[in-house]
């Protein structure tokens, strides 16, 4: 290496210079910077016709998917003012927190899907804009055309903000074949009812001699959400309440709960059911003709029918006195937009419409559509076995209330973390819910955060 | 000022004409201030370094003081009651734990195949850059690309590695589902994915050890065995002990592929503190709360990171 | 497997890679290449894989029996459909220039400021650089939730400046490109400084032309950096328009629920860029990540 020399003369104006220049240059690098994505964001939103682009979000594939993919193109193709466009993320959690996040931003999509439950974790937070009924009723759309229930379930403080596509409510599949061969029909063709737990005890039991596996499928191994929709079924039907007081503890009756456990496990005898069954495994029972009944979601009914499989469903029958099913709601929110476009909001309200109008389609994924008019068609009358269970969207119990509450949520994970035990290995049904009520009045004394 | 530069300037000459960093390490001091020059220099970096590192650091701080939550409620100041909480939270603690337990898991053969793959790939076979290519590849791939492939071969029903063992007559195992060999499937992705890295760096070590130690260590008629254990592995001891904590730190921060892989959710097996981190700040809205983890996680780190600065101290001089 | 590979392990320092009287083919050499095949062939074969699945239908990819080759064949169905949805490209795009401006952004005000902490004596210069180096302690990750709360205080959630300003800092860059400069002969510089040559003329026309192969190895780990991000462009950006790949991969599904030979070839397309340019730039991208690497970590 050569030596090195000192600097002997010091430039006596080098700095005004130079700072000059580099003032300006890196001005223009960082302007160069912000004018790029500007430009960029505009040529991928804008659109060539004068049609409103409405970016529409839901958690919905398979069957589901399929049937508001085809309601979507149905809608855009039926009305010139707009294109809506949707973008389906991965259900649950990761759905519900990207919406979170998508509507405290303020560029949030125009519309989306969600589960009725989850309300009370979005609507206080600010993070959904109201509905304008006045509005909706210029589409055709008025609180007339729903259940008192169902309708309620999207109201918070005085105002509307999810309209509700349908209910899911849980119900009872079974197979007709297996249900003819063990004498269990009535005349009518379709399940015989039953009224107390022993009636249905009685029923599987016939329904397990006829069938090659199972007289029932039920899963519900690492799936939180379906332990929690039969014990919940049963807990309503003893007319036993669940509260969720944010700032205070848990509430339930415990002894209704054990009840509803015991209860449970006398089906899981690994006679009538398998006691170890994850949900994936029970569909594939069930859809394979293994089984004679399944306690399940409607969603699964395209399911059943793509596999030709001989299928009936009913509302799960009331075993303990009160009718009472779990369910939930797919329902319309729109996610709060800094600021909304007039005119794309009111081609939302126009989509909204016209997908709730045409949701007898989506009675064809299974579910019970919430907007009457729909229902009370002749046309849905005929639509077998859909009708059959079409009564439970009037005895439907969501979730107690409350912000970490809903489908796909920490609640339902957390009810099956503290209740694995007790169906799986046999633990105490009093202490798995002593512990889960310990977890629940953790979650209430932390502060609200929506 | 002047002296000192001189000085420094006379051991700069008297160093050997060498292109090693460490010579020139004494380089000439500046003379003159130049604080215009010099700010205008720095002004740039230090506006993106006190608005995205500096103020987000200190407003992290305050916010895991406060119950501030993603939707703007909250935000009074509660002392110190989310680190209380933190610290008898269970979750939290199974989140630390499952860090530690990938960053033992990964770590180990992070570190031992990329030295085996370093020492067999300048071992002077043939095609070098093949084998060079081979290892290296995936730590070009993103982490989601990653995610999507390893998913595929982990699959249940239709995956490689099932239908392998189950050719062999081996029960088929649910990778990703078993909670008790999610974390192990997650660990061998991640050490398909990355330990191109730390073999390139033992590449590059290897290289720098210097010829003449071979050379003696012949004369002294040392066979091939002798001169990996008497001289290229003491070579490599303080690269090695760099990798290793360079690679605890990246362990700890895991997060991207367990994120991914478990399919976006959170797992009790799976859970790393950063996942925790992002499921208690934005699925559940606690941004006061996360803050506080995220600091008692930043600590951690520090402590490691300090032992990782004496490490690299004591290989500098 | 560790003991084995260790056996034949050798450092052979000539081209022919042997010494006189050594066997070409001894046993240790032959153990040696198994064990190189065994791990190459383990390490190509989830890419293998995941090609081989990207080249059949949907159908023969979603049923058993697990099979390298389709039934129904070969075919490029999987890469139309990926292509022609349209997300894809705009994603790609997306991760492109951002990655790009990321790149630029982050290699112009390091370099600078690293210059100025090399050569300009300025007040505040050493408290400057201390707090600069000891912020490369400081793991992203822990910053997310301030940064996250910021950018909503800016109205940048959901914008490429949101994307991007954050990514910009990276002070390890700053470390290294310190040392580079420091091993720069000062002479040259001062020669053109003797001529009355500003400061940032020098940097520009004398010590640049200099630091090329340093500014491309840092340049090359900050693009593939950006370019494979995911946490924070995953937290920022929720608009599918505005996406990069690996984002847009993740997080958009399918309404049709998963499919299998379409997923992998996302994962192919969304790989191959960097792919293809490490294959042209096999030498300089090994280079620069032996450079930066310990210091970048």
């Amino acid at each position: 290496m050569a030596s090195k020399t000192n600097p002997t003369t010091t430039n006596a104006r080098p700095t005004a210079f130079s700072r000059r220049q580099l003032l300006v240059g890196g001005a223009a690098a960082l302007g160069g910077a912000m004018l790029a994505p500007a430009l960029t964001g505009c040529s991928t939103g804008a659109a060539a016709s004068g049609e409103a682009q409405l970016s529409f979000w839901h958690p919905l594939t398979g069957g589901d998917g399929i049937t508001m993919s085809d309601l979507v193109t149905e809608a855009n193709q039926a009305n010139e003012t707009f294109n809506a466009e949707q973008t389906v993320l991965t259900w649950g959690p990761p759905y519900y927190t990207k919406l979170a996040m998508a509507s405290v931003g303020g560029r949030a999509p125009d519309v989306a899907v969600m589960h009725a439950a989850r309300l009370p974790g979005y609507a206080p937070g600010g993070l959904l804009d109201p509905w304008d009924t006045d509005l909706l009723a210029e589409f055709g759309v008025t609180e007339e055309d729903f259940a008192p229930r169902i309708w309620e379930k999207g109201v918070y403080e005085g105002d509307v903000y999810s309209i509700a596509l349908d209910a899911h409510p849980f119900i009872l599949m079974y197979n007709t074949d297996i249900a003819e061969a063990a004498g269990v029909l009535g005349s009518n063709g379709q399940l015989v009812e039953t009224t107390s737990p022993e009636d249905f005890l009685e029923v599987a039991r016939a329904m397990t001699d006829a069938a090659p596996a199972h007289g029932l499928s039920y899963g519900y191994l690492n799936d939180g959400a379906q332990m929690w929709r039969l014990w919940y079924t049963f807990y309503r039907q003893m007319g036993a309440e669940f509260e969720l007081p944010v700032g205070g503890k848990a509430k339930f009756d415990e002894e209704a709960g054990v009840a509803a456990f015991d209860y449970i496990r006398q089906l899981l005898d690994n006679e009538i059911a398998t006691s170890t069954n994850d949900y994936a495994t029970a569909v594939a029972e069930f859809s394979s003709g293994d089984s004679g009944m399944f306690l399940t979601g409607p969603w699964e009914l395209p399911t059943m029918q793509n596999a030709e499989l001989p299928v009936d469903a009913m509302p799960i029958p009331t075993l303990f006195g009160e009718p009472a099913a779990y369910a939930d709601s797919h329902a319309f929110v729109l996610p709060h937009q800094a600021f909304p476009d007039e005119n794309k909001r009111r081609e939302t309200y126009r989509l909204v419409a016209n997908i709730l109008q045409n949701s007898i389609k989506w009675a064809g994924a299974g579910h019970i559509p919430a907007y009457e008019p729909v229902t009370e068609d002749p046309a849905y009358g005929e639509l077998l076995p859909q009708a059959h269970y079409v009564q439970a969207s009037e005895i439907v119990n969501y979730d107690p209330p409350a912000w970490f509450t809903g489908s796909g949520s920490d609640f339902q994970n957390l009810f099956g973390q503290h209740m694995q035990p007790v169906l799986l290995a046999g633990a105490d049904p009093a202490a798995g819910l002593r512990d889960f009520k310990a977890a629940l009045d953790v979650l209430l004394s932390k502060p609200n955060p929506v | 000022m002047t002296t000192a530069a001189v000085g420094n300037r006379a051991v700069a000459t008297a160093g050997p004409a060498a292109d090693d960093a460490e010579a020139t390490a004494t380089r000439e001091r500046p003379r003159n201030r130049e604080n215009g020059p010099g700010w205008a220099f720095v002004a740039p970096l230090v506006v993106f370094f006190a608005l995205f590192l500096v103020w987000p650091l200190i407003h992290g701080l305050y916010l895991s003081f406060t119950d501030q939550s993603m939707t703007g409620a909250g935000g009074a100041f509660v002392g110190l009651a989310n680190y209380a909480e933190a610290f008898a939270d269970a979750e939290m603690w199974r989140a630390l734990w499952n860090t530690v337990w990938f960053t033992l898991l990964s770590t180990v053969p992070l570190v031992l195949i990329a030295l085996v793959m370093a020492l067999l790939v300048e071992a002077g076979l043939p095609g070098k850059w093949l084998w060079r290519l081979s290892f290296f590849m995936p730590f070009l791939l993103a982490s989601t690309v990653v995610s999507l492939i390893w998913v595929w071969i982990f699959n249940p029903q239709l995956g490689l590695v099932n239908s392998v063992l189950q050719s062999f007559g081996l029960a088929a195992v649910p990778w990703l589902q078993d909670p008790t060999v999610s974390m192990i499937s997650i660990v061998i992705a991640t050490v398909w994915w990355t330990v191109g890295f730390n073999f390139l760096l033992y590449l590059a070590a290897i290289q720098n050890i210097p010829e003449q130690q071979y050379e003696a260590a012949s004369i002294d008629g040392a066979g091939r065995w002798r001169k990996l254990w008497s001289v290229t592995l003491p070579q490599l001891a303080p690269t090695t002990m760099l990798i290793v904590i360079l690679q605890i730190l990246a362990s700890l921060k895991v997060f991207d592929q367990i994120y991914q892989m478990m399919n976006q959710l959170v797992t009790p097996a799976t859970q790393s503190v950063v996942v925790y981190i992002f499921d208690t700040g934005f699925t559940g809205y606690r941004f006061g709360y996360a803050s506080a983890i995220s600091y008692i996680f930043f600590a951690i780190v520090l402590i490691i990171s300090l032992v990782q600065f004496r490490t690299n101290a004591r290989r500098s001089a | 497997m560790t003991a084995v590979a260790a056996r034949p392990t050798r450092r052979m320092p000539s081209s022919s890679g042997l010494k006189p009287g050594e066997k070409r083919f001894g046993v240790a050499r032959i153990l040696a290449i198994l064990v190189l095949l065994f791990l190459a062939v383990t390490w190509l074969l989830p890419l293998a894989w995941a090609v081989a699945t990207s080249l059949q239908t949907e159908a023969d990819a979603g049923s058993a029996p697990v099979s390298w080759f389709g039934e129904s064949g070969v075919t490029f169905d999987a890469y139309t459909n990926v292509l022609g949805a349209g997300n894809v490209p705009i994603w790609a795009w997306n991760s492109l220039w951002t990655s790009a401006v990321i790149t630029f952004l982050t290699v112009a005000t390091c370099a600078l400021a690293a210059y100025a902490f090399s050569r300009l004596d300025f007040a505040g210069r050493k408290p400057l650089y201390f707090a600069i180096i000891a912020a490369i302690v400081i793991p992203p990750q822990v910053l997310v939730i301030p940064l996250f709360y910021q950018m909503l205080a800016f109205g940048m959630v959901d914008t490429y400046l949101g994307l991007i300003l954050p990514q910009v800092v990276a002070p390890a860059m700053v470390f290294i490109l310190k040392k580079f400069f420091d091993q720069v002969p000062i002479e040259l510089e001062e020669a053109a400084r003797v001529d009355g040559a500003s400061r940032l003329r020098v940097f520009w026309s004398v010590v640049l032309p200099l630091s090329r192969p340093i500014l491309a190895a840092v340049s090359i780990f900050v693009f593939i950096q950006a370019w494979n991000n995911f946490l924070w462009p995953f937290l920022i950006i929720n608009d599918t328009n505005l996406m990069t790949l690996p984002v847009g991969l993740q997080t958009v599904k399918s309404a049709f629920g998963v499919q299998y030979a379409q997923n992998m070839a996302m994962a192919i397309l969304a790989a191959l860029p960097l792919i293809v340019l490490f294959l042209f730039f096999q030498r300089q991208i090994i280079r620069g990540i032996a450079t930066t690497g310990f210091g970048g970590q």
